[in-house]
C-alpha cells in the first residue's frame, strides 16, 4: 500500500475546491456583485422558459385532464379550441370494438354561451364543456365530488381560477347562461387561457337545452373519449377502432392529441421564437458578465498564479483552479436566480393566472445554461493564467 | 477634463469596453423588442379600426372587444345617418364559419366581415376599389394575410364555408390582426346566405363619418342624446383607450412583456455597472491620486457617470438599428404591426439614460474607498 502517493492524492482533491472557494469569498462585494450580475441573467431566462412553458401549458392542460386513452374527433378539427363535432351515433361503432371498455362523450362550446356574472350584470363568453355525470370525462378531484349535481338541470360547476372579471371566484350561488338561470353547484381550479376566459362544467341535459342539436334532437358530440379495458394494446385498438368508424372520425391517443395542438400553437402563436430570444439575449449577456468577472478576477489573482506555478503547481491544475471557481460562480447566481424566480413565478401567475411553475426540467435545463455560461466564460478568460510567468512577479 | 478622463479610461481597455458595449447593445436590443410586442399586441387588436375610416363608432352596450362587440338594431343606425352632422353611416356585421377546404382536410375558422360595397370605409384605396365586386352573389373577397393552413388564396378558387360554395374574388392586404387565423370580405346579403341565423336588422358596428368640421366629441354627445342609451358610441381616442386596455390588461399580455421588459432592464443595469465596478476597481489607485492632489468625489463621481453614459450612447444605436431589423422579422413572422415609432425610440433612450444613471450610482461606492493613503498601504 504506498501511503504516500494516497495521501498527496487526497490533499490534492481537497486542495481544489478551498482554493476556488476562498477565491470567490476572497472579495465578498465582488461576489454579491457577480452573483448579482450572473442571478439577473439566469433570472432572465428562467422567466423567459417559464413563460414559454406556461404558454403552451395554457392550453394543454385542459387536454391532460381528459381521462381516457383513445380520442375520437372530428378529422377536420384542427385545434381543441373549435366547435367541430360530430353525431352521437358515430361513436356507436367504436363501443364494439374489442379492447374498448367505454366510449363517453364531451360536449364542448367555446363560441355560443355567455356567461351572466350576477355580481355586475356584465355578460361576457365562457368556455362550457358538458358530459353525462354517469359518464364522467375530466378528472378533476374537486369535480369528482360534485359530479352527481350535474345530474340536475341547470345546475353547473364553474373554474376559480377564471379571470376575475367573471366574478367566478368565489363562485356565486347561481348566474346565467345565454339568459337562462343556472345553480352553481361548486368550483374548481383550471386556470384561463389566451382564448378562453372561464371554464363552466355542465351536465349533457342542461347542455341540450341551451345549445339543441339541428332539429331540436341531441347535441353533437365535441370529442369521443375511450377507456380501454386493463391490459389491451392501445395502438392495436387504436387500429381497430380507426377501421370501425366512419372515416370522417380521427382516432387519437392522448399524446397525438396533445400533440396536435401543441403543433397547432407552435405554427400559429410566436410565442416559441419570442421566448427563445429573451433566453438567448439573457445567456449571451450572462456569458459577458461571466467573463468580465473571472477574468478581473484571474488578472488580480496573476501574482499569485505565477508564484504557484514558480512552486511547481502545473498549469493544469491552476486551469482547474480557475474552471472550479466558474462553477461555483455560476451556482452562486443559479441559487439565487432559481429561488427569485419561484416566487416570480408564484406572483405573476396568481396576477396573469397562468400556470408558471418551477420544474425539475426548467431547474436543471437552466442550471445547465448557467454552467455553460460560465464555463464557456472561464475558458475564454484563463488563457491568461496559461501565460501567467514566474518571472512576472519580480 | 472629466469627459476627457472617462475617454481615456474607456480607450485604454479597449476589449473590456467593447465588451461592455456589447452587453448593453443586447440588453438595450432586448428592451426594444419586448417593448415592441408590449405595443404590438394592442396594436394587432386595433388593426381593422386603424385600417378603417370613421370618426364615431357605434356598438351595442354589451360591446367588449372588436371581436365580440354584441348586436344592435340597424334602424338605430339609420337615425344616426339622418343627423345633420353625418356623412356617412355604415354597418359591419362579423361572424365566424368553417372553412372546409383548408389544407390536410382541416376546417380552420374563418373570420367574416359583412359590409355595404357602396360603403368606401376602409383606409386601403385598393381594397376601396375591389369592393364593388362583391355584389355578385356567394363572392367574397380574402386578407392576404390568411394562414397557409386555408389553402391557396387564388382568385377564382370556390371553397365551401360550414356548406355554401364562396368564390374567391381577389385578396387585399390589410391585415388579420386578433381576428382569427383568416378573414374574408362579403356583401351584407352574401353574409346573411352564410349566416341564416342572422338578421341584416342587427349590426355588430356601426362606422359613422362627419361632414367636415364637425367636432367628434360634439357629435358623439349629441348622437347619444339621439339614439339613447342601448347603444354605446366611441370617438377614436375612446375606442384606443378602449381596446388598449383589453388587450393589456384583460389577455395576460401585458404582465409577460412587462415582466420581460423590467429585467432586461435590470439586465442592461448589471452589465454597466460590472464594467465600471471594475474599471472602477482597477484604477483605484490613479483615483486615489487625483483625490491626494486635491480633485473632490464629485469630480471622480462625474467621470464615472460619463463613463457610464459613454458606454451605454454606444450601445445604445446598433441596438436601434438592430431593432429595427427584428422588428421587420416579427412583422413578417407574426403578422403583427410592430413599428419603430419616435416616442418608442424616446422611450428606449429614456430608459437607456436611466440604465446609465443607475449603474454610476451603484459604481459610486467603489469609488468613495478611493483613499489617498491606501496608496502607500
Amino acid at each position: 500500500m504506498s501511503a504516500p502517493s494516497n495521501l498527496a492524492r487526497e490533499r490534492r482533491s481537497v486542495g481544489f475546491v478551498p482554493l476556488a472557494w476562498r477565491n470567490l469569498l476572497a472579495n465578498k462585494s465582488r461576489l454579491l456583485r457577480s452573483s448579482g450580475g450572473i442571478g439577473f441573467a439566469v433570472l432572465l431566462m428562467l422567466m423567459q422558459l417559464g413563460f414559454e412553458n406556461a404558454f403552451f401549458n395554457a392550453s394543454l392542460e385542459i387536454i391532460r385532464l381528459l381521462d381516457g386513452d383513445i380520442f375520437l374527433q372530428r378529422a377536420s378539427k384542427y385545434r381543441f379550441a373549435t366547435k367541430d363535432p360530430f353525431p352521437f351515433r358515430d361513436l356507436e361503432a367504436a363501443r364494439g370494438v374489442r379492447g374498448v371498455a367505454s366510449v363517453w362523450p364531451l360536449y364542448a362550446d367555446w363560441h355560443h354561451l355567455f356567461w351572466r356574472d350576477p355580481a355586475d350584470g356584465k355578460t361576457s363568453l365562457v368556455r362550457v364543456l358538458a358530459f353525462d355525470p354517469d359518464q364522467p370525462v375530466l378528472s378533476l378531484p374537486e369535480l369528482d365530488a360534485r359530479v352527481k349535481d350535474l345530474g340536475d338541470l341547470d345546475a353547473a360547476v364553474v373554474d376559480r381560477r377564471a379571470r376575475r372579471f367573471l366574478g367566478m371566484n368565489p363562485p356565486p350561488p347561481a348566474a346565467e347562461l345565454n339568459g337562462s338561470k343556472i345553480k352553481i353547484a361548486g368550483s374548481f381550479a383550471l386556470g384561463p387561457d389566451f382564448e378562453n376566459d372561464g371554464t363552466v362544467v355542465i351536465g349533457d341535459r342542461t347542455f341540450a337545452k341551451l345549445l339543441p342539436g339541428s332539429g331540436g334532437g341531441p347535441p353533437d358530440v365535441e370529442l369521443g373519449v375511450v377507456k380501454l379495458t386493463p391490459g389491451s394494446d392501445p395502438i392495436a385498438v387504436q387500429q381497430a377502432i380507426t377501421a370501425a368508424v366512419p372515416a370522417e372520425l380521427a382516432v387519437l391517443t392522448k399524446d397525438q392529441l396533445l400533440e396536435l395542438e401543441r403543433k397547432f400553437q407552435a405554427d400559429v402563436s410566436s410565442a416559441g421564437p419570442i421566448f427563445a430570444m429573451g433566453t438567448l439575449v439573457g445567456f449571451i449577456v450572462g456569458m459577458l458578465i461571466a467573463y468580465q468577472i473571472i477574468y478581473t478576477d484571474v488578472a488580480e489573482q496573476q501574482p499569485q498564479y505565477a508564484t504557484m506555478k514558480a512552486m511547481g503547481y502545473r498549469t493544469r491544475y491552476l486551469v482547474q483552479v480557475v474552471l472550479e471557481q466558474a462553477t461555483l460562480s455560476a451556482l452562486a447566481g443559479w441559487v439565487p436566480a432559481v429561488l427569485v424566480s419561484i416566487l416570480l413565478f408564484r406572483i405573476v401567475g396568481e396576477v396573469a393566472l397562468l400556470p408558471l411553475h418551477m420544474t425539475v426540467e426548467l431547474a436543471v435545463v437552466s442550471l445547465l445554461l448557467t454552467l455553460s455560461m460560465c464555463l464557456i466564460s472561464a475558458v475564454l478568460a484563463v488563457r491568461r493564467v496559461i501565460s501567467a510567468d514566474p518571472a512576472e512577479v519580480f | 477634463m472629466r469627459s476627457a478622463l472617462a475617454w481615456r479610461i474607456l480607450t485604454y481597455d479597449k476589449g473590456r469596453t467593447a465588451l461592455a458595449v456589447a452587453g448593453v447593445f443586447l440588453a438595450i436590443l432586448l428592451v426594444f423588442v419586448q417593448l415592441g410586442f408590449f405595443i404590438a399586441v394592442p396594436q394587432g387588436g386595433m388593426l381593422l379600426y386603424d385600417r378603417t375610416r370613421f370618426d364615431l363608432l357605434i356598438a351595442a352596450t354589451a360591446y367588449e372587444y372588436q371581436v365580440q362587440p354584441g348586436e344592435f338594431p340597424l334602424e338605430q343606425l339609420d337615425r344616426a345617418r339622418a343627423a345633420p352632422e353625418v356623412a356617412l353611416a355604415a354597418p359591419l356585421y362579423f361572424g365566424s364559419a368553417k372553412w372546409r377546404s383548408g389544407e390536410d382536410g382541416k376546417a380552420p375558422d374563418i373570420f367574416v366581415i359583412g359590409v355595404d360595397p357602396g360603403a368606401r370605409i376602409f383606409t386601403v384605396e385598393d381594397l376601396n376599389r375591389q369592393l364593388a365586386i362583391l355584389d355578385q352573389a356567394n363572392i367574397a373577397l380574402v386578407d392576404s394575410a390568411t394562414r397557409p393552413m386555408f389553402g391557396p388564396l387564388t382568385t377564382g378558387r370556390v371553397v365551401d364555408i360550414d356548406g355554401d360554395k364562396v368564390k374567391i374574388g381577389g385578396s387585399y392586404v390589410l391585415g388579420t390582426g386578433f381576428m382569427g387565423l383568416g378573414v374574408i370580405l362579403v356583401s351584407a346579403e352574401n353574409f346573411i346566405r352564410l349566416f341564416p341565423y342572422r338578421k341584416l336588422g342587427q349590426a355588430n358596428l356601426g362606422l359613422i363619418q362627419l361632414k367636415p368640421g364637425v367636432d367628434p366629441d360634439r357629435a358623439a354627445a349629441s348622437l347619444r342624446k339621439l339614439l339613447g342609451s342601448d347603444t354605446r358610441i366611441f370617438t377614436r381616442p375612446q375606442l384606443e383607450a378602449h381596446e388598449t386596455a383589453y388587450w393589456t390588461t384583460r389577455t395576460s399580455v401585458g404582465l409577460l412583456f412587462g415582466s420581460g421588459l423590467i429585467i432586461s432592464f435590470i439586465v442592461g443595469v448589471m452589465v454597466v455597472y460590472q464594467i465600471l465596478a471594475t474599471q472602477v476597481s482597477r484604477q483605484l489607485p490613479q483615483f486615489a491620486t487625483l483625490k491626494a492632489v486635491g480633485y473632490g468625489d464629485r469630480f471622480l463621481g462625474g467621470t464615472v457617470i460619463i463613463m457610464a453614459l459613454l458606454i451605454v450612447l454606444a450601445g445604445f444605436f446598433p441596438a436601434l438599428a438592430a431593432a429595427m431589423g427584428v422588428y421587420a422579422v416579427i412583422r413578417e413572422e407574426t403578422l403583427l404591426p410592430v413599428e419603430m415609432s419616435a416616442a418608442r425610440v424616446a422611450e428606449v433612450f429614456l430608459a437607456t439614460l436611466g440604465m446609465a444613471a443607475a449603474s454610476a450610482w451603484l459604481s459610486m461606492g467603489s469609488l468613495r474607498r478611493a483613499d489617498p493613503a491606501d496608496l502607500f498601504g
